[in-house]
């Protein structure tokens, strides 16, 4: 076993519909302060931070090479800054990488994303896509989701009722979270109700416009203690990326999650997923994600998704005690707030939420349209 | 006289009188001299003052002159149709450029741009494209010579040789010639151009063959159809696809950037404080970079402040949000406004006449907008204080 890396704080600013209040520096710049005041970590050059990791979109942030913005709200000013465009969870990879290939041994991450500011999510979406081929059909996330959607339903006998399930478990665990976006109890036949945005997604399918940032401190096995009396370990990272132009790809069949789970649960001596998590956090930007990514990451079989609802999977599982996406994260965070809760549950912090004796966690991020990417990461409390 | 992309530097500056547009030269007394070297180059001069423009063809260049411009004739003409590009040909030297630089960049708004005539298509045109237009796959195991009599105005003789899968075209008519075609020069034109049906012109004999019958017949194959060079270009031109990125955004300003801008409403400027280091920051933001700490307290500075440098633009592009390219050239400038110190500058734009007289060390101050509406353009720019 090779040296370990320790997650040793999390601070999240809470979600919200709009942070009309705040720059989306202030909102960075609220979470990073936290970090220094709690765990006496410094900027100095020979025995701080001298790295940080930052995740944010140029499009939301109109600005080309968006990073620059935060330079001053991160501490960056005069050290290495570098920045993940795809979902956060990635920069917990890169800082893994920072830590043990020796050239650091501590690394501050900071995701932001602040959807309010554009004047519709799906117009920055449609931007992901390919401008020729793809954007003058008006292909966005959210219509795209609705074809994967569609045949997911059909493979693995997921009904519009299981997906109103899936939402009123995701607000039941949002409602003790007080970082959630989306905290209102709803009944199956609220989401039922909802209205039709592009079938067979329906408008409380979809998780809500969110405004929010994490930061997290990674550090090596040798120093963690320095910072923290809970380390939470990284045991096993990997992403993998499936093709970009629809077409290419089998729509429901998970490969880039499939493949990403395998080496990280291989690295982490995972050898069977259903059994092994106290709780699980997936990356669900729309509800048909929740039982699909699960099926992806071998914690129900290959087109069960509807039976692990049915036998109330999702509650003995643990998945998504947060909430998950589905009760607001913004885009590009999705994973990195996944991640986040995952270590405060680690720690034992997560309050009304929390898994007892919880010790081991699986946190899963997804960027791009219907899945394109996939990240999968195991933390472990010993 | 030396043509380039179809056009002479002659071409263009005898209509560079009639291109002159006395709106876009308002306040202009100038004197432009060109000299242009390489085949179909020369000196020239272009005066422009009081309303009016000269130009005219000289042995040697004045001595006094605003602006020369020195490059060759295949750069200039390049230029001037749009086939080269200025800023390249400049920064690759091939243009080289004496006196007020600005001058020569405000050409453009005084003198509209040369568009050359369209030059009518002659016989000689066409059938000097014989052996492009060849195609070998129809003329396997021919010996044979073409000959091509154009008469009246525009008229020549030529021969083209077919032997072993080769083409090649003579000027004059070979003797014994397997095939001839007379026509006067205008009917081969139409013919070509297919404005003159081929059976029509035999027919009324306006089109003579002479010879072997059965070979002129084929030469519609053995010889690719002619397409006038505009079409061909227009057929090869590659498809390029624009697009235009817009998304409607909004942003916060928050309570530090929105106090600034509260400050400009009221002809104030405001910095922030840290209150570790003492530093002030213009424009505000809320965390100090390099202490890591909230800079909450506010002071207000200047308006009136010393430049510290200065910045000429000569290019200039659109605004995003407007479309609309401001005037070149423009001048930027970093102002240390009274109360600040060391890199406590405040950047903005410079007053458009005090552009070349303005230096660092100068005093200056803001020329505030009638109507301010909380942004960076409620300060017009800064004036020399005089």
């Amino acid at each position: 076993m090779g040296k370990r890396v320790a997650v040793c704080a999390v601070e999240q600013t809470g979600f919200f519909t709009n942070l009309w209040q705040k720059r989306f520096q202030e909102m960075a710049f609220d979470i990073v302060e936290p970090i220094i005041r709690k765990t006496g970590v410094t900027f100095d050059m020979a025995t701080g931070i001298r790295n940080i990791i930052t995740c944010s979109d140029d499009v939301f942030d109109a600005r080309t090479i968006s990073d620059n913005a935060m330079t001053d709200a991160v501490g960056a000013h005069y050290r290495g800054e570098e920045k993940v465009t795809m979902d956060g969870i990635n920069a917990i990879g890169y800082g893994l990488a920072c830590v043990l290939s020796g050239h650091d041994d501590i690394i501050l991450i900071v995701g932001h994303c602040k959807e309010s500011q554009s004047e519709s999510r799906d117009m920055v979406t449609n931007l992901a896509f390919d401008p020729f081929y793809y954007r003058p059909l008006g292909l966005d996330f959210k219509n795209v989701a609705a074809l994967q959607a569609r045949a997911y339903m059909n493979k693995s006998g997921v009904t519009d009722e299981h997906l109103a399930k899936v939402v009123v478990n995701s607000r039941k665990n949002a409602a003790l979270n007080p970082a959630a976006n989306a905290r209102e109890l709803l009944t199956e036949e609220q989401v039922l109700k909802s209205p039709m945005t592009c079938d067979p997604i329906r408008l409380l399918h979809e998780y809500p416009v969110s405004d929010g940032a994490v930061a997290m401190l990674l550090v090596c096995e040798e120093r963690a203690s320095e910072f923290t009396d809970k380390p939470v370990w990284i045991s096993g990272f990997a992403n993998c990326m499936d093709s970009y132009f629809l077409g290419d790809k089998d729509l429901v069949g998970n490969f880039s999650l499939k493949k990403a789970a395998e080496r990280a649960y291989r690295k982490a001596g995972v050898k069977n997923p259903a059994e092994e998590f106290d709780l699980v956090e997936v990356n669900d930007c729309f509800a048909y994600q929740t039982p699909m990514w699960l099926e992806g990451l071998g914690l129900c079989g290959e087109g069960k998704g509807s039976a692990l609802i049915d036998g109330g999977g999702l509650k003995t599982c643990n998945v998504n005690k947060s909430g998950g996406m589905l009760a607001g994260n913004p885009l590009m965070i999705g994973g990195l707030a996944r991640a986040a809760e995952a270590v405060i549950q680690l720690r034992g912090e997560a309050g009304d939420r929390q898994v007892e004796g919880a010790k081991k966690a699986l946190a899963h991020g997804t960027t791009g349209a219907a899945g394109q990417f996939h990240s999968v990461l195991v933390l472990d409390s010993e | 006289m030396a043509e380039y992309f179809g056009t002479t530097v002659d071409d263009i500056f005898s209509t560079q009188t009639e291109r002159f547009r006395p709106e876009g030269a308002e306040g202009v007394d100038a004197v432009i001299a060109y000299d242009i070297s390489g085949a179909g180059g020369g000196r020239w001069m272009v005066a422009i003052g009081g309303g009016k423009s000269e130009t005219k063809k000289l042995d040697s260049l004045p001595a006094e002159f605003t602006a020369k411009m020195i490059t060759d004739a295949e750069t200039f003409v390049g230029m001037t149709v749009g086939r080269i590009d200025g800023m390249e040909a400049f920064q690759a030297g091939r243009v080289r450029a004496e006196g007020d630089m600005a001058m020569l960049l405000r050409l453009p708004q005084m003198f509209t741009k040369y568009v050359p005539p369209k030059k009518p298509i002659t016989a000689r045109d066409i059938i000097e494209t014989a052996v492009d237009r060849f195609q070998p796959q129809y003329a396997q195991e021919l010996d044979v010579t073409v000959g091509y009599d154009f008469t009246g105005k525009g008229g020549g003789q030529w021969t083209a040789v077919i032997k072993d899968g080769k083409c090649t075209l003579e000027e004059g008519l070979r003797d014994n010639l397997t095939v001839s075609n007379i026509v006067s020069a205008e009917d081969y034109v139409d013919l070509m151009l297919g404005k003159l049906d081929p059976m029509v012109a035999f027919g009324s004999g306006r089109l003579k063959l002479v010879g072997d019958m059965e070979l002129a017949m084929k030469l519609p194959k053995i010889f690719a159809k002619f397409v006038p060079s505009e079409e061909a270009e227009a057929v090869e031109e590659l498809i390029v696809l624009k697009k235009i990125i817009s998304v409607d955004m909004e942003y916060s300003t928050g309570p530090v950037m929105g106090q600034f801008f509260e400050g400009l409403m009221e002809k104030k400027i405001l910095a922030n404080v840290c209150p570790k280091c003492g530093r002030k920051q213009l424009p505000p933001r809320e965390v100090c970079a390099p202490c890591r700490c909230r800079a909450d307290e506010f002071v207000e500075v200047g308006p009136g402040g010393e430049i510290t440098m200065i910045d000429d633009t000569y290019y200039a592009s659109p605004d995003p949000l407007t479309g609309e390219t401001r005037e070149t050239p423009y001048g930027s400038l970093h102002v240390l406004l009274d109360g600040c110190k060391d890199n406590e500058t405040f950047w903005h734009m410079l007053k458009k006449n005090d552009l070349f007289d303005a230096q660092p060390g100068d005093r200056v101050r803001p020329v505030w907008a009638d109507e301010r509406t909380g942004s960076v353009n409620d300060i017009l720019y800064f004036e020399k204080v005089r």
